[in-house]
């Protein structure tokens, strides 16, 4: 990092910070520092979202992503529009009419008050471990880049997101978001058009895109089915709705964000603007990743991108037929692509096949190296199924982006991390407050009290982030390790209110009962079989329902309940 | 604690009402797979 990346990164933060403190000025109450006192426009809410969702994860590990695996990973985004739609017409002016504070207040209301604890700590597991994973990512990038160790950087980063957090609440915690996601739109657009410059000048951005295409790298739709390949057309739309659903309807991170807004139709649009902007947002930050890999067609990229392990296994005496190996598939590929290109121009069809044919071997050849390197890491005393997929990007950027951008690149990594940790330590935190410590330990006191019983819990749950982080480097891809954390959890909760907007019938301990089974039969997916992780949420989900609802209508008939009231059991 | 004030549900700034809203969104889904599937096979 230059002198001018620094003044850029240091003058973004210091900027997000302050302002997210200056647009919370006032925030002396709960319902203002948990609820910024239902205030907030459509745009801050929708940027806020948007800003949550889209960790340092997003742009570290999806760019990875896609370099080694192309960019069918947009599928997953799918069933957002869907689940959005949904949420919008039930369970937003549900949340706003039981005017609650929590989506799991709302449990309480409508079953009973062991349903809203299970709701709660389900809640609080969840996205507990996922908080420990979205410090961890910029940590590891600050770690690559000056080589400090992990610990110190993820401290940092949790002191920062966390000062700002406790003093401020929500307010600061969206309008940080809203300046947050200025900068990675920015960032984006900037790390795009460079990537494209950097190309050779016999290469335009068409043939880019063609030679992408033809290394398998914008596979953006595969329509086979398979329930063991995470990322097609119907686990996206099936698996992807369930998991958005439960993301935006039971998670207390999404939920916190448009109980905040001045009506209804304010909340609503805010989620309508991330069911249309969140897919080509997705599709682009993939593309960038499907331009690193076009760019390394022409400039011999390392053979593995994290540069410690590399290192150490440098000095191994397999190491030298590895790389010889790597270096002869490199030159091949990149003959093969200028070839490719050529017979491309040329309108030469079959010339054009052999190239791509031979273009691919090439490439079949560098991935088997690349795939021997990271074996070697894992067999000789390394990481445990090494994978280097969080580094490609960094390793992109630090090494080949012009000064003032390395600033700004890693600017919107220290932003998008602050922007989605704020605000799971903000909604643990008002979970903890509302839903155990208000509900179950100390009823009745006064405001001001639960204000900095607030402030308090958004400290403890930041410290603990902090040393979650610690373990999140043996989890593998990260974007990958968050959602699959969330899926084990997801499709319970996601079950339990469906079950509390659709079946007036069912009653507490049915659901209750059913929440049990239904994290029991996820658990017992993820452990026994191989089913992809995006199935669990429908799995869970289906289980819970079909507990409850035996359970119900095998037991004699009884007082019926109605959304927004309470069961009587 | 003061319990949170109840919230008006206005109609939406366009389309005039919810329903069009979300049928729009739903259509807005199709097209953009759509369009990521050409572009898949044109590029493959």
């Amino acid at each position: 990092m230059t002198n001018l990346d620094w003044v850029v990164l240091v003058l973004a933060l210091v900027s997000i910070v302050a302002y997210g403190l200056y647009r919370s000025r006032g925030s002396n109450t709960v319902d203002r520092y948990l609820l910024a006192g239902k205030s907030m426009p459509w745009y801050a809410m929708a940027l806020s979202i948007m800003a949550t969702q889209a960790s340092a994860i997003t742009f570290i590990s999806t760019t990875g992503q896609s370099y080694v695996d192309g960019m069918r990973f947009v599928q997953f985004y799918f069933g957002l529009p869907l689940a959005m739609v949904i949420i919008c017409a039930t369970v937003v002016p549900m949340f706003h009419h039981a005017r609650v504070y929590t989506a799991y207040e709302y449990l309480e209301k409508r079953f009973d008050t062991k349903t809203r604890a299970l709701g709660s700590i389900i809640f609080l597991c969840q996205r507990g471990l996922s908080a420990g994973l979205t410090i961890y990512a910029p940590a590891l990038v600050l770690s690559v880049i000056l080589g400090w160790p992990e610990r110190t950087t993820t401290i940092l980063m949790g002191a920062t997101v966390v000062t700002y957090t406790v003093l401020g609440g929500i307010k600061a915690v969206t309008w940080s978001d809203v300046q947050q996601m200025a900068i990675i739109f920015v960032g984006l657009v900037i790390s795009l058009v460079t990537v494209i410059v950097l190309l050779p000048s016999s290469v335009s951005f068409g043939d880019a895109v063609f030679l992408a295409g033809a290394a398998g790298r914008l596979n953006a739709v595969t329509t086979n089915f398979d329930w063991n390949d995470r990322f097609n057309l119907w686990s996206g739309l099936i698996g992807g709705t369930f998991l958005f659903l439960s993301y935006f309807g039971c998670d207390q991170s999404q939920v916190q964000r448009y109980l905040t807004g001045k009506s209804i139709a304010q909340s609503r649009l805010s989620l309508l603007f991330n069911a249309v902007a969140k897919i080509p947002m997705q599709f682009f930050i993939l593309f960038i990743g499907a331009m690193v890999f076009v760019f390394y067609l022409f400039v011999q990229p390392p053979l593995l991108f994290q540069q410690a392990e590399l290192k150490r296994i440098a000095a191994l005496s397999e190491f030298a037929p590895m790389n010889d190996q790597y270096q002869r598939a490199f030159n091949a590929r990149k003959q093969a692509a200028l070839a490719l290109v050529d017979a491309h121009h040329a309108g030469d069809s079959a010339g054009e096949e052999r190239r791509r044919a031979e273009y691919r071997a090439a490439q079949r050849e560098l991935d088997a190296a690349r795939s021997s390197a990271s074996k070697l890491v894992s067999e000789t005393g390394g990481e445990k199924g090494f994978n280097d997929t969080n580094y490609i990007f960094l390793s992109f950027v630090t090494k080949y982006l012009p000064s003032g951008v390395v600033g700004l690149v890693i600017a919107v990594i220290f932003a998008a991390t602050m922007s989605a940790s704020s605000g799971e330590i903000n909604s643990l935190a008002t979970v903890s407050v509302i839903d155990i410590y208000q509900r179950h330990f100390k009823r009745g006191a006064s405001d001001h009290h639960y204000l900095w019983a607030s402030r308090w819990l958004t400290l403890f749950w930041g410290v603990y982030a902090v040393v979650f982080a610690g373990w999140a480097k043996r989890l593998g891809s990260l974007i990958v390790a968050v959602n699959k954390v969330g899926s084990l959890f997801y499709g319970s909760l996601l079950g339990c209110f469906v079950l509390a907007i659709l079946f007036p019938r069912v009653r507490g301990t049915a659901v209750f009962t059913g929440m049990l089974a239904g994290e029991a039969a996820i658990f017992a997916t993820a452990w026994f079989t191989d089913i992809s992780w995006l199935w669990y949420n429908v799995i869970g989900c289906a289980v819970v329902m079909i507990v409850a609802l035996v359970i119900t209508y095998a037991s004699p008939e009884t007082t019926y309940a109605t959304p927004g009231t309470q069961a009587q059991e | 604690m003061p319990h949170t004030r109840d919230v008006p549900d206005d109609p939406p700034p366009f389309l005039r009402s919810w329903r069009r809203v979300y049928i729009a969104t739903l259509i807005y889904l199709v097209l953009i797979i759509t369009t990521a599937w050409i572009f898949t096979r044109f590029y493959r």
